[in-house]
């Protein structure tokens, strides 16, 4: 007899032509059991999709309102009535000259004053017989650097604006589209707000949050393209007021914007000897907020995707089992003519193993074939990553090895005389 | 070639074990052709099982080409199987979904040969028992005949020393039984070792040496 030539991968081969010979033998079965297989990874397609995503959709949102931002405004909740309430917003004129000026906020790389007019004083912008129902905003010069606001035409505010209270605007999309023709270039041109004139210098670039409002997130409920921003002061002339609604800072790095956070607030309690509290709010704790729905999420799509991925893997171990059984004599004969338990091991293995690929293999269709309906659906854009692939097919492959396991154990240890003699 | 001493086998299925070799002590040199004859439950097929290294002993010695076989691993006996054994069973064994080539390619698989020399063998072989044009047919599209002569082919193939042939005309009618019985004259004039189970006197006439078991034990051995 001649010595073996034969390469390895001729012999694994011929081990998988035979898996695939054993495998056309049941059609049907081998299909059903990869259904199985196939539900469980397009489920894992889609959760890794709508979580990277997701992510994405809700981090761009959240862009908008800059990722590095603070607020910190008064915080009118009373709890010890004994004390005298005092009126007002906290935060005066002099404290962001003092703030300015203080070393205190290291943690601060730079902030701007927010005025709203609020509720007893709506403002409208008119224009000829036009209006707009936007929201007036009195900010400083930093807001639309700190707000990651860009500009489609026009220019932002200036130190002097603010400095010398201009009568300027920057105005929103949809502000635009309220008092102006499509083609018309809105730079340099008058709107009224109450009784007072101002010359539009800017207008704001569109800023998409809609994923934010659909979830009636609190930053959603502000319309990003409904601003008229004018300087604070200018507004603080108007509606006859010293008060700021809030200071918006950024700090310097997202991971100290609570630090950021709380050193303005140790600045005002400061300067107010203690009569006052203020609320702080972090971009950060939107963005940890959205991790963790996301999260959630995902524990809970994966939880589902590994169910079944067992249930499938359950599935294929049954099948092989009954496989094993029905080929007794066949694994006899082939233990009989030189088949080593190894090579009967691995046939039964590679049997289980194209089972759960091929489920992984239609999973993976499954899976984009959902994202694409869903982004269609949706308009939220889902797009699989090339990575996702490999994760689904290792997956498969996982579950069809270790599925497989038992069974062909149990095939590679027939003792060969009696597999001969099995019925 | 053969060297049985004293071998033994028990089976313990029910309460007490059944002695099914009760000392058995047999050679055999190459290139003779045994028939091994006895009444049912005698012990031939266990015999013929512990010869062809597919079971093992419980006592005594197997010594093969003077190589003690009885006390290698499954692994090796699968080799010892693969090279120096062809098997014939009665049930003929073939694989169903598979084409007459390629259940006789089987063997050669195990044995790691490249699959162009595997065809060309598997062929000839075919040719060798009359089918030839048979190749690509299933085992279901053959006759009992046929199925056991493709049988043969698996057996023969790896070219091996002993063809080991447990009842081999036992579910076939007497023609078919006759012209397997000229293929395993024909090997046996081209030298190869072949042991034999028959029931019928005129199958077991085939052979120069006839051994008779009775309960476990050789009751006769005749030598023409
Ligand atoms: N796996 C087994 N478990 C238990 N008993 C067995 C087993 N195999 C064989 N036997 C017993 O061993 C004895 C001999 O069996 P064996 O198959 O060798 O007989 P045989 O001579 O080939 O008979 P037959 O002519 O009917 O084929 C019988 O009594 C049988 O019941
Ligand atoms: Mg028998």
């Amino acid at each position: 007899m001649k010595p073996a030539s034969n390469t390895l991968w001729q012999f694994w081969l011929d081990l998988l032509g035979q898996a695939l010979l054993g495998l056309a033998d049941h059609k049907l079965r081998t299909a059903l059991s990869a259904t199985g297989i196939a539900i469980g990874i397009a489920a894992v397609i889609l959760i890794a999709t709508v979580n990277r995503s997701g992510k994405e959709v809700i981090f761009s949102e959240l862009q908008t309102f800059g990722l590095k931002s603070v607020w910190v405004h008064r915080n009118y909740k009373v709890d010890d009535p004994r004390r005298v309430i005092r009126g007002g917003t906290g935060i005066s004129n002099d404290d962001i000259n003092a703030l300015k000026a203080s070393a205190s906020c290291p943690a601060l790389a730079k902030f701007t004053p927010i005025l709203w007019p609020g509720r007893y004083a709506p403002l409208f912008a008119t224009r000829g017989n036009r209006y707009s129902s936007a929201g007036v905003e009195g900010v400083g010069s930093a807001y639309l650097e700190i707000n990651n606001d860009a500009l489609v035409v026009g220019r932002g505010f200036n130190p002097q604006d603010i400095e010398r209270r201009r009568a300027v605007a920057v105005i929103g999309e949809q502000v635009r589209n309220d008092l102006f023709a499509a083609d018309e270039n809105p730079v340099g041109k008058e709107l009224r707000i109450a009784d007072d004139k101002f010359e539009i210098i800017g207008v704001l670039a569109y800023k998409d949050r809609s994923f934010l409002a659909s979830i009636n997130s609190t930053g959603g409920q502000q319309d990003p393209n409904g601003r008229i921003l004018i300087p604070y002061n200018r507004l603080q002339t108007m509606l006859g007021t010293e008060d700021i609604t809030m200071i918006q800072g950024e700090a310097v790095s997202p991971g100290m914007a609570r630090a950021a956070a709380e050193q303005i607030v140790a600045f005002l309690k400061r300067r107010h000897q203690d009569a006052f509290k203020y609320r702080i709010e972090t971009m950060q704790q939107y963005v940890a907020n959205a991790d963790v729905i996301l999260g959630i999420v995902s524990t809970i799509g994966l939880v589902a995707a590994t169910v079944s991925l067992l249930v499938a893997g359950l599935g294929i171990l049954n099948i092989m089992s009954t496989s094993v059984i029905e080929r007794t004599r066949e694994i006899g004969l082939r233990k009989a003519i030189g088949g080593g338990e190894g090579e009967i091991m691995s046939q039964f293995l590679i049997e289980a193993t194209l089972i759960s690929l091929l489920g992984g293999v239609f999973g993976l269709l499954l899976g984009a074939v959902s994202s694409v309906a869903i982004t269609a659906w949706t308009h939220y854009p889902l797009v699989p990553e090339f990575s996702f692939i490999v994760i689904g097919f290792c997956v498969s492959l996982v579950v069809g090895l270790i599925s497989g396991v038992y069974p062909a154990y149990r095939a590679a240890k027939l003792r060969p005389v009696e597999a001969l003699r099995y019925e | 070639m053969i060297r049985l001493e004293g071998a033994e086998k028990y089976y313990t299925t029910g309460a007490e074990p059944i002695h099914v070799l009760r000392g058995i002590s047999l050679h055999i040199a190459s290139g003779e052709f045994v028939s091994i004859m006895g009444p049912s439950g005698s012990g031939k097929s266990t015999l013929m099982n512990i010869l062809g290294c597919l079971d093992t002993l419980d006592k005594g010695t197997y010594e093969l080409d003077r190589r003690r076989v009885d006390t290698v691993n499954n692994s090796e006996q699968a080799k010892i199987r693969n090279r120096k054994f062809g098997f014939v069973f009665q049930q003929f064994n073939l694989i169903p979904r598979l084409s007459a080539l390629r259940n006789v390619e089987l063997p050669m698989i195990y044995g790691r040969l490249p699959l162009a020399e595997r065809q060309q063998r598997a062929r000839q072989a075919l040719h060798r028992v009359g089918l030839g044009d048979r190749c690509s047919h299933t085992p279901a599209r053959l006759s009992g005949g046929q199925q056991q002569r493709v049988a043969i082919a698996r057996a023969l193939v790896n070219d091996p020393d002993v063809i080991i042939a447990d009842e081999p005309t036992g579910s076939l009618d007497s023609h078919a039984g006759e012209e397997i019985m000229n293929i395993f004259s024909e090997l046996h004039a081209q030298g190869k070792l072949i042991i034999m189970v028959t029931h019928e006197h005129d199958i077991a006439a085939y052979a120069q040496r006839i051994i008779r078991l009775r309960d476990g034990v050789i009751a006769e051995d005749l030598r023409k």
